[in-house]
C-alpha cells in the first residue's frame, strides 16, 4: 500500500496522472496531513538529489578553483609566519615570488612613473638539460648568460642552435637579444615560440610583453599581458605589471 | 518573486559560472576578516580556508537548486555564514577551552534572514545526503543513475532491466528514503517545515 503511494508521487511529478487521478491526488494533499508531509519530503528529495548528481562535475571544478584561490590568497600569509617549519622547495619558490614582489613594490615607491623593463627582467638562470656534442658551448653559454654577459651568451647559444633544435635555447637567444636591445630579432623569436605549443608558450608571451615594455610601447604591452592565462606561472607577474601600466 | 537582486549578486553568479576572476575578488576582499576571526578563536589559516570554501560551495548549491537571489551586501552575509560555521566546527571538535570573541559587526534583519535561509538549505542538504548513504547499495546506484541520466528508458538500459521495473524500483527507493528522512530527529529540528 505504502509502495503505491510513492508510485503515485512519482507519476504526479512526471505529470502522468489522468484527470480523475489528479483530482483525487490533490484532494488527498488537502485532507491527509501525513500524505502531504511525505509528498513534500519526496519532492524536496527529488529536487535535491537531482541537483546534486547533475552538478557533481561542476562542483568538482568549482572546488578546484576555490582551493587554488585559497592557497593563493590565504596560505602564503601562514607560510611566511611559520619560521620553524622546513622550507620545502615548493614553499621556497613561493617565498622567492613574495620576495621579488616585495622588491618590485619597494622599487615603485621611489618610482612613480611608468614601470620600467629593469624592474621585471629577473631572468631565471639558464640551465640546459639537454646535453649533446657541444658540452663546452653549453657550459660557456650558461656561464655567460648567468653572469649577464649577453653578447657572449648569444654567440654561444647561436653555435648551439646550429646543431640542436631546442626551444629553450631559442628562448634564451631571444632574451639575450632583448637584453642587447635587438628588438626585431628578439620579437621574431618570442612570437614564434608563443604561437607554438611547447611548454614555453607562456614564458615567451611574457617576454614578448617585456620587450614591448622596454620599447615603451605600453598599450601593446598591456594587450599581450592580458593573453597570459591564470594558470601560467607568469600570471602573477603579468598582473602586477598590468596594474602599474 | 519580487526579490530585488543586490549588485553583489555577481558573486553568486561567479560561483555558478566558476568565474575565477570574480571569485578571486571574494578572496582578496573578504577572506582577510574571516581568517583573522578564525585565528582569534583557536583556528589557523587552513581552517579558515576550509570554512570559506565549504561556505562558498553551499551557496553554489543553493543558487543552483533554489535560484538563490542575494538581496543584501555579500560581505556581511558571507562573514556571518563563515563565522557560524566555524563556531559549529569548534563545537564538533569538542573544544571546551574556547572563549569566543564576539565582534561588533552589526547585521540587519534582512541579512540575518538570508543567512538563515542558506543555513536551513545546508542542513536539509546534509540530512538528505546522510540518509541517502543509509540506503542499500542497489538503491543508491539506481537513484544515482536516475538523476544523472534523466531519461528512465536509458536508466533501464544502463542497468539492464525493463523500463517498468526501473520505474517501480525508483519510487520504492525514493519511498524508503522519504521514510528515513521523515523519521529522523534532524528532520524535526529543521525549521523549514
Amino acid at each position: 500500500m505504502e509502495e503505491l503511494r510513492y508510485i503515485e508521487f512519482d507519476n504526479y511529478l512526471n505529470h502522468e496522472l489522468s484527470d480523475t487521478e489528479l483530482k483525487s491526488f490533490e484532494e488527498k494533499l488537502k485532507t491527509d496531513a501525513d500524505f502531504k508531509q511525505e509528498f513534500e519530503i519526496y519532492k524536496a528529495l527529488e529536487s535535491s538529489l537531482a541537483s546534486k548528481f547533475k552538478n557533481e562535475e561542476a562542483e568538482k571544478e568549482l572546488r578546484n578553483t576555490l582551493s587554488s584561490l585559497g592557497s593563493q590568497y590565504i596560505r602564503p600569509i601562514e607560510n611566511s609566519k611559520k619560521e620553524t617549519k622546513i622550507i620545502t622547495l615548493f614553499n621556497y619558490k613561493k617565498l622567492m615570488v613574495a620576495a621579488s614582489i616585495a622588491l618590485i613594490i619597494s622599487f615603485f615607491l621611489f618610482n612613480n612613473g611608468k614601470p620600467v623593463y629593469g624592474d621585471f627582467s629577473n631572468h631565471s638562470n639558464l640551465e640546459l638539460v639537454v646535453r649533446g656534442k657541444n658540452n663546452d658551448a653549453i657550459v660557456n653559454a650558461e656561464k655567460a648568460f648567468n653572469s649577464k654577459n649577453y653578447k657572449e651568451a648569444l654567440q654561444q647559444l647561436t653555435i648551439l642552435s646550429e646543431t640542436q633544435n631546442d626551444i629553450e635555447i631559442e628562448l634564451y637567444k631571444g632574451i639575450s637579444q632583448l637584453e642587447l636591445s635587438n628588438y626585431v630579432e628578439a620579437d621574431v623569436i618570442f612570437n614564434k615560440i608563443s604561437a607554438g605549443n611547447s611548454s614555453f608558450v607562456n614564458k615567451a608571451t611574457w617576454y614578448k610583453a617585456l620587450s614591448l615594455l622596454k620599447q615603451e610601447k605600453y598599450e601593446d604591452c598591456k594587450r599581450v599581458l592580458k593573453t597570459i592565462p591564470e594558470s601560467a606561472e607568469e600570471y602573477k607577474q603579468a598582473k602586477k605589471l598590468l596594474k602599474k601600466l | 518573486m519580487d526579490q530585488k537582486q543586490h549588485t553583489d549578486h555577481i558573486y553568486i553568479e561567479a560561483l555558478l559560472k566558476n568565474d575565477s576572476k570574480v571569485l578571486s575578488k571574494i578572496y582578496s576582499k573578504f577572506s582577510h576578516k574571516i581568517v583573522s576571526y578564525v585565528r582569534k578563536n583557536s583556528g589557523n589559516a587552513d581552517d579558515a580556508q576550509d570554512i570559506i570554501q565549504e561556505t562558498l560551495v553551499t551557496i553554489y548549491h543553493q543558487a543552483k537548486e533554489k535560484n538563490f537571489i542575494l538581496t543584501c551586501p555579500f560581505d556581511a552575509y558571507f562573514y556571518l555564514l563563515c563565522k557560524r560555521r566555524w563556531l559549529n566546527e569548534l563545537k564538533k571538535r569538542g573544544n571546551k577551552r574556547v572563549t569566543i570573541l564576539e565582534d561588533d559587526t552589526s547585521i540587519t534583519e534582512e541579512q540575518e534572514q538570508q543567512v538563515e535561509e542558506t543555513e536551513i538549505f545546508e542542513q536539509q542538504h546534509q540530512l538528505f545526503e546522510s540518509k541517502f548513504k543509509e540506503l542499500g547499495k542497489k538503491c543508491q546506484e539506481l537513484l544515482k543513475a536516475t538523476f544523472k541520466i534523466k531519461s528512465m528508458e536509458e536508466v533501464a538500459d544502463f542497468l539492464g532491466v525493463t523500463y517498468g521495473y526501473a520505474r517501480k524500483k525508483k519510487s520504492q527507493c525514493m519511498g524508503k528514503l522519504t521514510q528515513l528522512v521523515k523519521n529522523s530527529n534532524e528532520f524535526h529540528q529543521l525549521k523549514a517545515y
